[in-house]
């Protein structure tokens, strides 16, 4: 062998640029690997097409931020100006931030796999920041709204004073980037502790309740709550310390944006050592905080049967992951945040059925809430999948318990949202009480059984993440927003006679009507579906069983 | 003599080619029956053909008496199974694990409860009933993963590589739970294993496949003769390796 005494000579040096080149190189033959099995193609499809719609998309609300930064710029001060410069930077925060911690793809880089490598964990996790930022299409599309803010004011006032104005942008993107790591890194441990979820679930209700019940007829206390809750922006430090800097350079004041800048830097660093150290607690901890569940035998849920015993695992699955907890958490609240705000804004003279709209919705989001379960069935199974071919069960039994779990969460969901909208907005006219049940309920069956298809065919394995994008792969994604927007249209018929009409039992019965019929289609559908699983065996425990991911 | 297990002619094609072929498996019931042979030689494939996981492409199996073709659920609901990969829900406690794997199975939710109960004591897996399957060791994993193969009360049980990757004591404890259930005569027992030393203590009867083929089979002391079953492992497999080449850059240091 050739290579005989040069093993030192051939070693790069731990952290060099060769071994992070290595580790580009193995999360990229990954992503190709999993491209080429079968499926990749369709999923290389809806990647492009995610970015072939973020592109366009980003390149057209960058014309706007770039016209909006040109007259602030040339405004210079004022509210004209500061407006124009909050929206963009807090807009941008907003929703990069939520995307990011619900829909986004960003693969969240395993640093626990990494650290028998000799690389520093630091450039991992660096590494894995980057990626995020890099192969997101979301990400592409705030970059550029950003770079059109930058245009903008290059046009308006050429000069050195946009050096710092680029500086602002970076730092404002880094530690965007990285708060969405911090978060991320926080949500994880908080939720990994079963009694923390229950105690936050608790305390957010608790909360919720106490400030509604004290704002209740004294009608300037809320307004004096907002006034105060004005210091809660500097939650978003990112968009607020950019704001800051951006006034100052837009109002030619170079010197006085120079503290916003360095504060916007050190913010920046400070996040992502923070971030960095957490996850390399969590890292060398071999994941910690070790849940508990049922230590005997014992116990269990009183349901009869194998179908019982399969309803039970699957609903214990469902109620096991964090993005169960986190849409009870979030969706209670925020139904009551609609019935608060929209409600009342609504104006005199608008039917019933536009009132009771927001609750209808929510029957319909709760589904699209829960859309991981039902369009990625089996996703979190590894290698207890092999069970359902093992075991004596019918493969249309094991379908039939996920979607019931599925729906389960679905229907709480749905009964948490309109219980706060309804504690807040007041009550709903029994018809609309009714509908709502007959959407939620009728469409539910569509739902199922097109996701028990997608399951089957395009299975992921999962990580129990609070992140969409580590649940469904893109073109599970695309195929929900495909059955979710063709059921939604179908319902959507009922609306229109009762609009029309204004015979809002229209509702009532055409709901119900498409909700029989669907009944119909999944007990049809169903069979199919469990014939296609026993056929798919391997390519799906290939999916889900395997570990190359 | 009653047989556990007996295939005919028993052919499994992938792309034409043959992971598995003829096999003519003769397995007694009661018996401790060890399956060898090399990687990739059709070990696996064989069990999923036994388990009815795979359909073979041709031949004929029977299992317990009853033909798989014709009644796959009857036979699934009298074997016991450990695959290769294991069997297991990793959000799942390790109790719950076993419960509902013989609710499964059709076990009433008491007796599945008790019988959990009984196993994990029996695993040594009490203490850790309650944590989660993914916080489990590899050694706890097969250990459950032999419990809810258990815990129906099978009359065949098939392991795929039940020594792999664990240590010593736990083989030790394995080992001793299986030979406990044969010698008592509560059940037959297939298996595949490459810790051949571990092999030859606990099993009654052979067989060695080589790229698809049986090429050896009967009882331990048939099939072994006057020698170690590793040599006569090596002979019927064949060992063509010769001398190692190049690598000689090792011990030199970095």
């Amino acid at each position: 062998m050739s290579a005989a005494g040069e093993g030192g000579g051939a070693l790069a040096p731990p952290g060099g640029l060769a071994t992070l080149r290595a580790l580009a190189e193995l999360r990229w033959l990954l992503l190709l690997r999993r491209l080429r099995r079968p499926g990749g193609v369709p999923e290389v499809v809806a990647r492009v097409a995610l970015y072939v719609i973020a592109i366009p998309a980003g390149l057209a609300f960058a014309a706007l931020a770039g016209v909006g930064s040109f007259q602030a710029v040339r405004i210079g001060r004022g509210l004209q100006a500061t407006v124009p410069v909050a929206a963009l930077f807090f807009g941008v925060w907003q929703t990069w931030t939520v995307v990011s911690l619900s829909i986004s793809e960003r693969d969240a880089l395993d640093l626990r796999r990494f650290l028998v490598y000799p690389i520093p964990p630091a450039q991992v996790f660096g590494h894995g920041l980057a990626a995020s930022l890099a192969g997101d299409p979301f990400a592409a599309f705030w970059c550029l709204l950003l770079a059109g803010a930058f245009g903008g004011a290059a046009v308006a006032r050429p000069g050195a004073w946009l050096l710092l104005f680029a500086l602002v942008l970076v730092a404002f993107v880094a530690t965007t980037v990285a708060l969405v790591a911090l978060l991320q890194e926080l949500l994880a441990r908080l939720l990994r502790g079963r009694r923390a979820r229950e105690l936050l679930v608790a305390a957010v209700y608790v909360g919720v309740a106490g400030i509604l019940a004290w704002t209740a007829g004294h009608p300037g206390a809320l307004l004096r709550l907002l006034r105060g809750a004005r210091a809660l922006r500097w939650l978003a430090y990112p968009a607020a310390l950019a704001e800051g800097a951006a006034v100052e350079l837009y109002a030619s004041r170079a010197l006085a944006a120079l503290p916003w800048i360095a504060a916007l830097v050190l913010a920046g660093v400070a996040t992502v050592w923070v971030a960095y150290r957490l996850a390399l607690a969590s890292a060398r901890e071999g994941g910690g905080g070790a849940p508990r569940a049922a230590a005997t035998g014992g116990g269990g849920w009183p349901l009869p049967g194998r179908l019982g015993a399969l309803f039970e695992k699957e609903a214990k699955y469902v109620l096991r992951h964090p993005v169960a907890t986190l849409l009870l958490l979030i969706l209670p609240p925020f139904a009551a945040l609609v019935a608060w705000k929209v409600l009342p804004r609504l104006p005199p003279g608008t039917g019933e059925i536009v009132h009771a709209l927001p609750v209808l919705g929510f029957a319909l989001y709760a589904h699209m809430a829960a859309q991981i379960f039902w369009l990625n069935a089996f996703g979190w199974e590894r290698g207890g999948g092999r069970v359902w071919f093992l075991v004596p069960v019918a493969p249309a039994e094991v379908l039939l318990a996920k979607n019931l779990a599925a729906y389960a969460l679905s229907a709480a969901l749905f009964a948490a949202a309109a219980t706060a909208a309804i504690a807040v907005g007041g009550p709903l006219p029994s018809w609309a009480l009714l509908a709502a049940v007959a959407l939620h309920a009728g469409i539910a069956p569509w739902l199922l059984a097109a996701g028990n298809f997608v399951s089957v065919l395009n299975p992921r394995a999962a990580a129990s993440t609070v992140q969409r994008g580590g649940s469904l792969s893109p073109l599970s994604s695309l195929a929900g927003m495909v059955i979710v927007s063709g059921a939604a249209g179908a319902f959507a018929i009922p609306v229109v006679f009762a609009v029309r009409r204004d015979a809002p039992w229209l509702l009532v019965l055409g709901w119900a009507a498409l909700g029989l019929a669907g009944a119909i289609v999944y007990r049809l559908a169903l069979p199919f579906a469990a014939r296609l699983l026993a056929r798919r065996r391997e390519p799906l425990l290939d999916a889900i069983a395997g570990d190359d991911d | 003599m009653t047989l556990a297990i007996e295939t005919e002619g028993l052919t499994r094609l992938f792309d034409g080619r043959a992971a598995v072929e003829g096999l003519a498996l003769s397995v007694p019931e009661g018996a401790f029956y060890g399956f060898l042979g090399p990687n990739g030689a059709g070990k696996s494939t064989t069990i999923k053909m036994l388990t009815g996981l795979l359909a073979p492409t041709s031949g004929r199996a029977q299992v317990l008496g009853t033909d798989l073709a014709h009644d796959p659920l009857s036979v699934k609901r009298r074997v016991g199974v450990v695959p290769d990969g294991l069997a297991l829900f990793e959000r799942l406690s390790g109790a719950e694990q076993l419960r509902i794997h013989g609710q499964l199975y059709g076990l009433e939710r008491r007796e599945a409860g008790r019988r959990a109960d009984e196993l994990l004591g029996a695993l040594e897996l009490a203490d850790d009933a309650g944590k989660l399957v993914s916080e489990y060791s590899h050694g706890m994993r097969k250990k459950l993963a032999l419990g809810c193969a258990l815990i129906h009360g099978p009359r065949l049980l098939f392991l795929d590589e039940p020594f792999e990757g664990i240590d010593a004591v736990a083989v030790s404890g394995i080992r001793r739970l299986l030979q406990d259930l044969v010698a008592r005569g509560a059940l037959t027992i297939f298996l595949t294993s490459h810790v051949l030393e571990v092999v030859e203590r606990i099993v009654t009867h052979v067989g060695i496949i080589r790229e698809g083929r049986l090429a050896a089979q009967g009882t331990l002391a048939e099939v072994r003769g006057e020698l170690t079953l590793e040599e006569v492992f090596i002979r019927t497999v064949g060992d063509e390796r010769g001398e190692v080449p190049g690598l000689s850059w090792l011990g030199e240091g970095t």
